[in-house]
């Protein structure tokens, strides 16, 4: 039985792809932002499917303690029940905030959770990762296009904009998939993005704020089931298929933004690996792919 | 420029310390939150490549603060800013609340500021300028049933600021009390502010440009910064209308967004 982990996996998108992925026969490990969600999302799950391998843990993954607390217990779960491999790790968590807003670094909150939070999670478990030769996948969003990162002031001090914030997370978060398939993929990793479209969730109802949350109330009703994504979740996580691509929508491959380059991707590493305190390994395999 | 801030693991302390370490400022970060220390002392070391001194210690406490001080004093630290940041509030009727805790909110907003500013007054920087930042609030300008004794307590900062000013300004100091309506800090911030509705939303200003604008206006000199245009004219208003008419407004208004409160938080568990 094949291991993956999902963030933000107690409501939306996350959610969806945790139900699917349990039904074919996947153990999930879900990490949500507090204990009652996780409880309610494994009642929600388990009276569909009670057979469903389901074991959840919380953490507040914007801060970089919880991140690193929550890997451990990960890692020694799986040491303990999963033989050591993990096959998927999807970076779902995610947040929208209308004010600018910090964690307790002092780092904005939608790039410390939409980005950094994954970047640092990928890193503590990428030993287990690598074992199984598996996949990295991001939850990204078209809306990454046409902007670039801001690397003056990547936490936005200087005219902070809800929107501009968020489009610069989900551009982090493809930068992220490039390096780590450029550093990895001799490894057997792969690392993916997924678009999921304009989806009815409530990310922007949660402690979002203001107009952030007048607008996406109005904008969500137009928005497919986060089940729609969760099937392009599940196409990826299908290891009969090995897909070439870097980005995804409605399991198609989809183009991303000009932005998304070696230099920048390299770029991004670095000031992630000193905000985080840690290092990335080049590929075990010598030259980097 | 060595600053010392109080308060520092907190949201406002954090975003000033953030804003002092951009200047590229050397920080002394005291709270009694350890924890929250240790990680705002690395989130600017990773973000800003400066080193920063933190001291875990409870203002309220003489013999906590005679502790740092002997630290400060051991390892000759002398100081050209002060932000007294740290301070508490908990809302809700006089007779409502625990005795101990209203009595604390005194003991932690005034007391203990009044500990810390005196004793790094007295270790400021010889022959340099001073600045020292008392963060009052827009509750200061009114008396504010339901949230008595924290506005009482901010208009003891207000006060005590204006008339420290007045005292250091031979001595080459300056003094600014910073008067915020509403500061979005945290996600329980974002529900109360939330819950006053309009007036909840209009008269909060963004965290990251009064962090800059207070530190900009300690330095040219101000002794009074209130951030946004229309919390500027509300405070004008305190200064004109008979402060009973004051009181039975506001009076009404917290009645009313204290209950929308109290349920959202119910019911968000």
């Amino acid at each position: 039985m094949k291991t993956i982990v999902i963030t933000g996996a107690t409501s939306g998108i996350g959610l969806e792809t945790a139900r699917i992925l349990c039904r074919q026969g996947f153990r999930v490990l879900s990490v949500g932002h507090s204990k009652k969600n996780c409880e309610l999302a494994k009642a929600d799950l388990l009276s569909g499917n009670p057979e469903a391998q389901l074991t959840c843990f919380a953490a507040d993954l914007m801060q970089q303690h919880e991140v690193l607390r929550v890997a451990n217990e990960l890692t020694a779960y799986i040491n303990e029940n999963c033989g050591g491999e993990l096959y998927a790790l999807i970076n779902n968590a995610g947040c929208a905030r209308n004010w600018y807003m910090t964690t307790d670094e002092g780092y904005e909150q939608q790039f410390a959770l939409n980005y950094l939070a994954g970047f640092l999670l990928t890193h503590e478990l990428l030993p287990l990762l690598l074992k199984s030769g598996g996949r990295v996948l991001m939850t990204g969003s078209e809306s990454h296009k046409g902007i670039k990162v801001h690397w003056n002031d990547v936490m936005l001090r200087r005219g902070y904009n809800p929107l501009t914030a968020y489009k610069q997370s989900k551009l982090c978060d493809i930068l992220f998939a490039k390096g780590l398939n450029d550093r990895h993929s001799a490894d057997g990793l792969r690392a993916y993005v997924l678009d999921p479209g304009l989806v009815h969730t409530d990310i922007g109802s949660k402690a979002a704020g203001g107009i952030v949350g007048v607008v996406w109330a109005l904008r969500k009703r137009h928005g497919v089931e986060p089940s729609v994504p969760a099937e392009t979740y599940a196409f990826l996580c299908n290891p009969e298929r090995e897909p070439q691509g870097l980005y995804y929508h409605l399991c198609e491959e989809n183009t991303y933004s000009k932005e998304v380059t070696r230099e920048n991707a390299d770029r991004l590493f670095a000031l992630s690996e000193r905000l985080c305190g840690i290092r990335y390994e080049s590929s075990s395999k010598g030259a980097i792919a | 420029m060595n600053v010392l801030i109080t308060g520092a693991a907190g949201g406002l302390g954090r975003a000033l310390a953030t804003e002092c370490a951009r200047r590229g400022w050397n920080l002394f970060l005291t709270d009694v939150n350890e924890a929250g220390l240790k990680n705002i002392q690395c989130g600017l070391e990773r973000q800003y490549g400066i080193t920063v001194t933190t001291g875990v210690c409870d203002l309220t406490s003489s013999g906590d603060v005679d502790e740092m001080m002997a630290i400060i004093d051991e390892h000759n630290i002398r100081f050209d800013m002060l932000l007294n940041i740290a301070g508490i509030d908990f809302e809700g009727g006089f007779l409502s609340r625990e005795r101990e805790k209203v009595v604390k909110i005194v003991s932690i907003n005034d007391a203990a500021t009044l500990r810390i500013t005196h004793a790094i007054l007295e270790r400021r920087r010889p022959g340099g300028h001073f600045t020292v930042v008392f963060v009052s609030s827009l509750a200061s300008m009114f008396p504010m049933p339901l949230k008595a004794t924290y506005a009482a307590s901010k208009r003891f900062l207000l006060d005590f600021a204006t008339s420290l000013r007045q005292e250091l300004k031979s001595q080459d100091a300056n003094v600014l009390a910073l008067c915020p309506g509403g500061l979005v800090t945290r996600d329980d911030t974002v529900q109360a502010i939330e819950a006053q509705g309009f007036w909840g939303s209009v008269t909060t200003n963004p965290l990251e440009i009064v962090a800059r604008k207070t530190l900009d206006r300690a330095l040219a000199g101000k002794a009074i910064y209130v951030p946004g245009g229309l919390n500027q004219t509300l405070s004008f208003f305190g200064k004109i209308i008979p402060r009973s008419w004051v009181a039975a407004v506001v009076y009404w208004r917290w009645t009313k967004s204290q209950k929308k409160w109290l349920t959202a938080a119910e019911t968000a568990g």
